[in-house]
């Protein structure tokens, strides 16, 4: 088996985030964010609205990001620490949209090792050097300058190493043009190493060092050490060299302080939230310093959300008053970016990153907390209090969506649409949701609005080739035509010239200034004064098709005729030539006139005999056939779309200019082909079933470009981004006819009729694969199933740490009517109702939950009609339950139909000793159609039920390392039947026949039996190699498909010959006697695929999301992003595929300098999986390299290009 | 062929050796104990281990060694005795369906024909049941045999009592409410529930097996289906077995 793998959606979530001016320029302002592998460049755009601009997968893993600016520059570069063992400084591009790697040093061994550095990265304020380090021992710096050519030059690096010594965070020091210094915390453990007694360690102490590089000499040494508080975790730079005091702000656990050598520490409490348990520490998580030119603060954020201001007084060198100031309170995040355009970027830890703008800097001066108010009482020093409040200095402007983490997903067409939803589980506590995935482009309606009648089309036209704006829209109905004019309001105008007794066959704005209406029985022609030309058909002969572009129409009459016209000089609409086809016309299109010529040469007509034919338009030859296609079914519609040449820049690659000739076939398929731009040959046909209907092609802009939408029975898009040509359904219903729309308020649109209703729509979010629907949820979602008939959804929830809901309730209550605003606001429970409540002043999913202590969990068992969003029932588990597992069971010949089962554990610890008070497993019965749900009866268990499975109308329960069998009591589960041999954890538990596919937590799956004449759970086969689980699922009899937590995906099967001889002994004898191998099981599964995917996969389902396509093995990851394994069906297939990835391997490899086989066999070697991330970069290569390859695989790059798109094509 | 093109003895050479090559490989016995590989090496198909040997010299020094030697003799003994195996099997079925209108399946014959004892132990038994049901029956004696042996296979394994009881009752009694299979459903299921036999047939509870208050007894409900079966026969069943092994040894 050869699988084919490709990232569906990119990574969401955020490692690391900077900002700063990379495509150069003052007034242009970036940010640049790792996305666990995935390195992007956003800019938020005139509007606040987040853009991607470029995407880069760089197959390693990034750990740390730096940017720094040469003394002088305009421009920004970025420092990359990755697990590659490399240092890799890129370049942005702006020209080619692309990171140019401009050095990349090695330094050592590649991944994520302790002592090789990689993991922190600090940069001189004025980017003469960067220090990278490992979180052992080594510390190297490299020395940043310019070469003769103002190129930027490394030196070989400087060693700053100290053994046993870990390193918790580096920064630079800002010291001006002095010799540069990187100040860190540290802490010694070589004492606490050697001290068998323990007690060295309990004394072991973390210091403040300070590293200065001298430039002098070329050398780095320890130049202060001081000890700081062991809760020191962070350091932030203080601007120095006349811009500040210089020296670091220290953030430690409950304090922040100002350190610098040679001066006092300056020391101030961190405030902390009044409900906070006593025994909780408020640690800095993240922090960003904004510098103007007179002053400068910084905004650190705590691990429970609330963002402070510090500012520090100062005369001179000398600090005086360290002030803590609160700000606001955003949800926890990651990394933050103050952008000199006014806007903060949060890249939040987890669930959606948001773009805020500042509406004030908190300039009052009354501050929470202050170094001179800091009291020292016997018990250490007093804590400060604060009550968070609404949102006061930020207002939220943007947010970019985020999966992180997918707990559970599940690929299922539950609300019977063409293609099936993708639901999944994301985020984590206050933040989590059910998220509702669905192949296609999001779009945003503008307007519905009603019609008189049923339209059959829509036009809309500008009066003027210049204007910017259309002027009219013209409806036509079966005997009518309406035309609305566009301006403030759209409303229906009788006085614009076109005639409106009839309907019509297309208009559209001719020549320069003129408008042209085509009904059945002629042309109607009116000039920008007003005066109509009226041209009729001879006889009774009626118009069929209309073609036109703006200097040329043809139209063909019944019978076969074609008419072509000319727009003059003067602007006359003149016949030019006639020609009789053989049959009736289907369809007719004419290419766009080229840039700075007269006409268009080719004319495609398409007929009824399944043929479409390229006519030429020149004088010399005019309607003289240049070349003939035959297709499949009769064509139904054609469209000529021009592809302009590009050298990369905002959105695409290199490529040529092109021209495609697109139809839509009877038969529902989208049949395209490229048409020589100077024979009219056709050539490299390509063909896509899009719906049933026989799709209908327009031509309209997206992003300034030309696109085509097709609309079958369901609307596609066909656009080009980032070098790829993509057809990606739109999330809409089913269309009729439309045009691009464009006015003031919406700049780039889209009109269309369906039924009896105008809309006017546009299409966000281009370039992603998925648009989805967020559901809230309460806590951290667990699992969730389906309700096998009532296409409802049960889904767990848990947190650790937490209040349940009551309690919640009542001590918010109490603080509102403790801060006099009494019962002003909805007091329902929030994230149990629809939608976030914006009146709630402090929203959870805002503020997170009120701290408990870490051995209180809070879950609930939520029932979830997703089509109407609804939660039909919430059942709140009490006494410190937390739901850890769930399944529907029926139970044979009992009464009750599909229960529901769900593993609990009570007092769960995992600290100091994993431990729990007991473990459950509840059995629940649905009630009221399956909307609500009745507790039967609790069993109790000696372990935590983290897996079950119905198996033979019976419960399996993997309870710690104990397969159970259950059956239905009358008070509680009975137990049948135990295995008790398996190694560490039960997590996953599969069963197909009287086959029981058993995963454990650390060693991978057993294969198991069960036999009924015995009443006996035996293991006949497992796994040789010990794989930590975390995702699995049943692929077939023989074969299982797991993910472990270092983010390999693997597929195993049992070998044919042992799976024939299990199956064939009846009495079991063999199974049962025979000898164990390598302490397990007789027998071992053979590992048929391997493959590193980079990201922890947390689900995995065999799916398939285009209708009547092959399947694929879908899968989710921590980092929010989805892919797929495609199976191979054809050798040739892999073969190329293969080659292809062989030669990419080599022309390109990756980015920040890991080897792209050395990183997709990180822990096991890469093993029959193709890696279709890097196959889908050709079209980012240059185009000599194109050739390149495509030479060597015997092939041209179209038919490259081809292949990538048709395998795309079979899984999305 | 020459390497560096032209005129030269090399593509001669080249000639002269493959003919020798061609020569050797006729020595080195017939076409099917050696592959020619797509590598141009060559895989010794008679050895267990298919060694690769590089050129057809080696080939034929490889097939003149001990070792290949004695798995060539191996596997021609092999031969001869799978051979000699379907010659009787194929005499054996043709025997068998002559003689024996009961036979299982022919695999099974088979197996049982290098079983003597076994053969003659059922041959006994069946030739005791079928003289036996004149004796017990009453109104039964034109019943047929295949019911008999469709219902009841021989084999060892299942020579149970209670596959005794069955067959007897099917023989006694003209309406059959539990087949063998439906029966063995219904052991299974109790078994599957964790009830187990003692050596008496009896059932009893696995003591790390959980049950509800209201769990159905097997020793109760299967034996009352026995005993309705067997409405007019007062026996207990392990010692009817007992006696019919007796009659049939005094027979002998």
């Amino acid at each position: 088996m050869y699988l084919y793998n490709l990232t569906l959606q990119q990574a969401t979530g955020i490692v690391c985030a900077i900002n700063g001016s990379f495509s150069g320029g003052n007034k242009s302002q970036e940010i640049v964010v790792a996305r666990g592998k995935v390195l992007e460049l956003l800019r938020p755009d005139e509007n606040g609205k987040i853009q991607t601009i470029l995407s880069v997968d760089v197959f390693g893993a990034i750990r740390s990001l730096a940017q720094f600016r040469l003394t002088g520059a305009q421009k920004d570069y970025i420092v990359v620490g990755s697990d590659s063992g490399r240092i890799v400084i890129l370049d942005y591009n702006k020209e080619k949209n692309v990171f140019d790697k401009i050095h990349q040093e090695t330094f050592g061994k590649s991944g994520s090792r302790r002592i090789v550095p990689g993991q922190y990265l600090a940069i001189d304020p004025k980017g003469r050097a960067v220090m990278i380090g490992a979180c052992e021992k080594q510390k190297l710096v490299y020395v940043l300058n310019r070469d003769t050519a103002a190129r930027l030059t490394i030196s070989s690096p400087l060693e700053a190493h100290k053994s046993h010594t870990i390193t918790y965070s580096i920064a630079g020091v800002d010291c001006g043009f002095d010799n540069p210094i990187f100040a860190a915390i540290e802490l010694d453990y070589s004492e606490a190493d050697q001290d068998s007694t323990g007690q060295a360690a309990n004394e072991a102490q973390k210091h403040l060092t300070f590293y200065e590089l001298d430039l002098g000499l070329n050398h780095v040494s320890r130049k202060w050490s001081e000890q700081v508080d062991n809760g020191a975790n962070m350091l932030v730079t203080v601007p120095g060299g006349g811009d500040g005091p210089s020296g670091v702000l220290v953030c430690a656990e409950n304090f922040v302080i100002y350190k610098n050598q040679g001066h006092p520490d300056v020391r101030a409490v961190i405030p902390r939230r009044a409900d906070l348990p006593a025994e909780r520490g408020v640690l800095i998580v993240s922090a960003t310093m904004h510098k103007q030119k007179s002053m400068f603060f910084f905004l650190l954020q705590t691990e429970y959300g609330d963002v402070f201001k510090v500012t520090l007084d100062h005369d001179n060198e000398r600090v005086t008053e360290l002030k803590i100031k609160y700000f606001d309170t955003i949800p926890v995040s990651s990394a933050m970016c103050v952008m000199k355009l006014g806007f903060l970027f949060a890249a939040s830890e987890f669930g959606n990153h948001a773009l805020y703008q500042f509406q004030a800097i908190g300039a009052d001066p009354d501050v929470e907390s202050s170094s001179a108010t800091l009291m020292e009482t016997d018990e250490g020093f007093q804590p400060v209090f604060f009550k968070p409040r609404g949102l006061k200095n930020l207002v939220r402007i943007d947010q970019v969506e985020s999966l992180m983490p997918i707990m559970d997903m599940k690929v299922v067409n539950l609300f019977e649409e063409e293609t099936p939803q993708i639901f999944t589980l994301c985020g984590r506590g206050p933040r989590s949701s059910l998220r509702i995935l669905r192949p296609g482009l999001a779009i945003s309606e503008m307007a519905v609005s009603q019609l008189p009648g049923v339209p059959s089309a829509v036009w809309t036209v500008k009066k003027n080739v210049t204007d910017e704006f259309d002027a009219f829209i013209v409806v036509s109905f079966a005997n009518a035509t309406l035309v609305l004019s566009i301006g403030e309001t759209v409303e229906e105008v009788s006085d614009s010239g076109f005639l409106d007794t009839t309907p019509s066959l297309a208009v559209s704005q001719i020549g320069d200034d003129s408008l042209m209406q085509v009904h059945p029985s002629g042309i109607r022609h009116i000039r920008e004064d007003g005066r109509v030309n009226e041209w009729r058909t001879p006889g009774k002969r009626t118009i069929v098709k209309v073609g036109s572009n703006r200097l040329q129409v043809v139209v063909a009459l019944s019978g076969g005729e074609i008419i072509y016209f000319e727009v003059d000089m003067t602007g006359q609409l003149m016949e030019v030539e006639k020609n009789e086809m053989s049959g009736d016309v289907a369809c007719l299109d004419i290419a766009p006139v080229p840039e700075g010529r007269q006409r268009s040469r080719f004319l495609a007509v398409g007929s009824y005999d399944n043929t479409i034919r390229i006519l030429s338009l020149d004088p010399d030859d005019c309607m003289q056939v240049l070349s003939l296609q035959s297709v499949s079914s009769p064509p139904e519609s054609l469209l000529f779309l021009e592809v302009q040449a590009s050298v990369g820049g905002e959105d695409g690659a290199d490529h040529p200019a092109s021209l495609f000739l697109n139809a839509g076939l009877q038969s529902g398929v989208l049949f395209r082909t490229v048409v020589d731009m100077v024979t009219g040959q056709l050539s490299d046909a390509r063909s896509r079933f899009l719906g049933l209907r026989a799709p209908k092609l327009f031509s309209i802009l997206v992003r300034g470009r030309r696109a085509m939408l097709c609309l079958s029975s369901r609307p596609w898009l066909g656009y080009v981004h980032q070098g790829h040509f993509l057809l990606t359904p739109l999330s809409y219903e089913t269309l009729e006819f439309a045009a691009s729309f464009s006015s003031d308020q919406c700049a780039e649109g889209v009109v269309a009729v369906a039924g009896d209703a105008l809309r006017v729509f546009t299409i966000e979010r281009l370039g992603e694969t998925f648009n989805e629907t967020a559901i809230p949820l309460r806590y951290t979602p667990r699992k969730f199933v389906f309700h096998p008939k009532r296409k409802l959804l049960v889904t767990i929830e848990s947190d650790q740490g937490a209040f349940p809901a009551e309690l919640r309730e009542s001590a918010k209550k109490e603080c509102f009517e403790a801060a006099g605003q009494g019962e002003n606001g909805k007091m329902e429970i929030e994230n149990g109702g629809d939608d976030e409540d914006k009146d709630d002043p402090l929203s959870d999913e805002q503020y997170g939950y009120p701290k408990a202590e870490s051995d209180k969990w809070v879950s609930c068992i939520r029932v979830l009609d997703p089509k109407s969003t609804e939660t039909t029932c919430l059942l709140e588990l009490q006494d410190n339950e937390a739901a850890f597992s769930i399944c529907t069971v029926n139970f044979h010949d009992k009464e009750y139909g599909t229960l529901l089962a769900v593993g609990t554990a009570k007092g769960l610890q995992f600290w100091p000793k994993r431990s729990l008070t007991a473990g459950y497993i509840h059995i629940y019965r649905f009630v009221k159609d399956g909307k609500s749900l009745e507790l039967l009866h609790k069993t109790q268990v000696d372990g935590v039920p983290l897996a079950l499975c119905q198996f033979q109308g019976r419960l399996l329960a993997g309870i710690g390392s104990i397969l159970r069998l259950y059956d239905l009591g009358k008070k509680k589960l009975l137990r049948k039947c135990e295995n008790k041999l398996f190694p560490n954890t039960i997590n996953s538990i599969h069963t197909y026949r009287d086959r029981i596919y058993v995963g454990d937590i650390q060693e991978s799956f057993h294969y198991c039996k069960y036999r009924r004449d015995e009443n006996q759970l035996y293991v006949f086969a497992d796994d040789s190699v010990p794989r930590w689980l975390t995702a699995a699922y049943h692929v077939d009899f023989d074969t299982m498909a797991g993910a472990d937590k270092f983010g390999n995906i693997y597929f195993v099967r049992l070998p044919q010959d042992v799976s024939d001889e299990i199956e064939e002994d009846p009495t079991g004898g063999k199974i049962k006697w025979e000898q164990g191998k390598l302490n397990g099981a007789p027998n071992k599964v053979e590992e048929i695929v391997q493959f590193h995917v980079g990201d922890v996969v947390t689900c995995m389902q065999k799916a398939s999301l285009i209708p009547g396509g092959t399947e694929c093995v879908m899968y989710g990851t921590v980092m929010g992003s989805l892919g797929a394994l495609l199976a191979f069906s054809s050798r040739d297939d892999v073969d190329f595929f293969s080659h292809l990835e062989m030669h990419m391997r080599q022309e390109h490899p990756p980015l920040c300098g890991r080897d792209h086989m050395a990183y997709r066999s990180s822990y096991f070697p890469v093993k029959d999986v193709i890696d279709g991330d890097l196959c889908e970069q050709y079209p980012t290569l240059p185009l000599d390299a194109q050739r390149k390859i495509a030479d060597e695989l015997d092939r041209t790059p179209a038919e490259i290009l081809k292949k990538l798109e048709e395998v795309r094509n079979k899984i999305v | 062929m020459s390497v560096f093109g032209g005129d030269s003895w090399g593509r001669e050479a080249h000639h002269r050796k493959r003919r020798v090559d061609d020569l050797l490989l006729d020595a080195a016995g017939d076409h099917s104990s050696y592959r020619k590989l797509s590598s141009g090496k060559y895989a010794c198909l008679l050895c267990p281990h298919n060694p690769v040997l590089d050129t057809p010299l080696i080939l034929s020094m490889h097939s003149k060694s001990k070792r290949h030697l004695a798995a060539e003799s191996k596997l021609k003994q092999r031969e001869e005795e799978r051979q000699n195996e379907m010659n009787k099997r194929i005499a054996l079925s043709l025997d068998s369906t002559s003689m024996n209108k009961t036979s299982n399946t022919f695999t099974k014959q088979a197996i049982l024909a290098s079983k003597p004892l076994t053969e003659k132990t059922q041959k006994a038994t069946f030739e005791v049941l079928h003289s036996s049901y004149p004796a017990q029956g009453t109104a039964v004696s034109s019943q047929s045999i295949s019911p008999v042996s469709e219902n009841a296979p021989y084999d060892s394994s299942h020579l149970t009592n209670a596959s005794f009881g069955q067959m007897e009752a099917t023989c006694c009694d003209v309406q059959v409410p539990l087949d063998y299979r439906e029966r063995r459903e219904r052991e299974l299921k109790f078994t599957a529930a964790g009830w187990k036999r003692d050596c008496h047939g009896g059932w009893f509870r696995d003591e790390n097996v959980e049950f509800d208050s209201d769990e159905e007894d097997p020793n109760e409900c299967l034996l009352n289906g026995i005993l309705l079966l067997r409405h007019y026969e007062s026996i207990d069943l392990p010692t009817l077995v007992i006696q019919h092994r007796c009659s049939h040894y005094v027979n002998e």
